[in-house]
């Protein structure tokens, strides 16, 4: 991980940017295959990728390195798969997919609950409570996911059979374990503080110390 | 005067559900139904389990944690036995007790961490939430279980992929629910009531000797 991080820096290089790149390739492609459900995803997916600039430039917040990486990683794969339909040609490349959406979700769950440990009052937690949070966190956040999926609320198509839904939810489960182990081995080394400490801080300015303060105003 | 008499109708109730399973039995052998013979005579093993841990051990569950174990286990027995299951809703209703119960046993032990762990401190809002999502991940182990178990045996536990989503959406409610009593609990200092016994029998046998130990290992 920190040879990919050196690269990046070396190179000036951005995930963001990568995935704004592929973005408007891919807008590009949906107008040209006149899919417009698509078009409003693409855009969607563009603006996800800008964020990251947005966030920096006015309230001048750093997202974590691999966050930055696997929300471009998860957007590729995804807009990349609709539009070159590998969804349709390559078996399993939906669950891959699924997979990595799930790695991002309980990296986010994990550096949520870490960062409320460091920082609020009304957590404190050892890091294989962490561990086991961050697991129940990805599943039930899959199956969120499954409920989106049945309302069917983008009008995509998607294959709706219980062979599938249990893959995927086993995706999660997988997912959060792997992101669990990981998390707990970077929190020994120190290293997940580390790639963590400025999001940290700022989240901390930005939302706990605010919170807390109004919560001791209203007593 | 309010909890004794409570405290008094929740004996009652536990003794008259044991009366009920032990009904339950004598129908069962009555109709010789040897699978529900067995079912009724496990049902009532384990609805014991309680009286065994207090009397034997010293270990008092919560009242309303044994009449749960209770109702669950009637409602799934009596389902079977008395052809229930085919009544629209029931087993929705099974499935929403079931649940309950997951959610109640999670927010105990969540509580009880969060009193004598120091491992664990947390937020009655975020004890909420962790129970909800403890609740949702605890459904998805149970429709994996279900789902490798007809692969192997070639059961149909699972009856299709709106039934297992319905079965996952019954796990949330019943979280919300359990997750929404026990905040208010919380506030009225009855949950701390509720628990008091179990909590310091295992702070007792487990908490404090655990951190024996590893003093132990570390002189």
């Amino acid at each position: 991980m920190g040879r990919i991080k050196q690269i990046c820096r070396k190179r000036c290089f951005s995930f963001t940017l990568l995935l704004r790149i592929v973005m408007i390739i891919s807008i590009t492609l949906a107008v040209w295959r006149k899919d417009w459900t698509w078009v409003v995803g693409t855009c969607i997916g563009l603006f996800i990728s800008l964020i990251p600039s947005i966030i920096k430039r006015d309230a001048k917040f750093t997202l974590p390195w691999l966050l930055d990486f696997l929300i471009a990683l998860v957007s590729i794969l995804h807009v990349g798969g609709r539009l070159l339909d590998y969804y349709y040609t390559i078996p399993g490349y939906q669950l891959v997919t699924r997979f990595f959406i799930s790695v991002l979700v309980a990296f986010i769950g994990l550096a949520m609950i870490f960062i409320l440990d460091e920082h609020w009052d009304g957590l404190k937690m050892d890091k294989y409570a962490m561990a086991f949070v961050t697991v129940i966190f990805t599943m039930a956040i899959g199956v969120f996911l499954e409920f989106i999926k049945w309302l069917n609320v983008t009008g995509t198509y998607y294959v709706k059979t219980n062979h599938v839904l249990m893959l995927n939810l086993s995706a999660d489960t997988i997912a959060g374990i792997i992101i669990a182990i990981i998390g707990v081995s970077l929190i020994k080394t120190g290293q997940f503080d580390k790639m963590t400490d400025n999001f940290s801080d700022q989240i901390d300015k930005m939302v706990i110390d605010k919170f807390e303060k109004r919560t001791l105003n209203k007593k | 005067m309010n909890n004794s008499i409570l405290r008094y109708g929740g004996i009652v109730l536990s003794y008259i559900l044991k009366i009920v399973m032990i009904i339950f039995l004598v129908i069962s052998i009555w109709k010789v139904h040897w699978v529900w013979i067995f079912g009724c005579t496990l049902a009532l093993i384990v609805s014991l389990i309680p009286t065994v841990l207090k009397r034997n051990y010293q270990i008092t569950l919560p009242l309303t944690l044994e009449i749960l174990i209770t109702i669950a286990l009637i409602l799934h027995v009596g389902g079977g036995l008395l052809g229930a299951y085919s009544i629209t809703h029931y087993d929705t209703l099974t499935h929403f007790v079931s649940s309950f119960l997951v959610a109640f046993l999670a927010f105990v032990i969540i509580y009880i961490l969060d009193e004598y762990w120091d491992g664990l401190k947390m937020d009655k809002y975020a004890m909420a939430f962790v129970v909800v999502i403890a609740t949702i991940a605890m459904g998805v182990v149970w429709e994996l279980n279900e789902w490798i178990t007809d692969i192997i045996f070639g059961t149909h536990e699972q009856w299709g992929y709106n039934d297992t989503l319905k079965d996952l959406f019954i796990d949330m409610i019943a979280g919300i629910v359990m997750a929404v009593i026990g905040v208010s609990m919380i506030k009225h200092g009855s949950f701390d009531e509720m628990t008091d016994d179990f909590g310091e029998q295992i702070d007792k046998r487990i908490i404090k000797r655990k951190k024996d130990e590893a003093k132990n290992g570390k002189n």
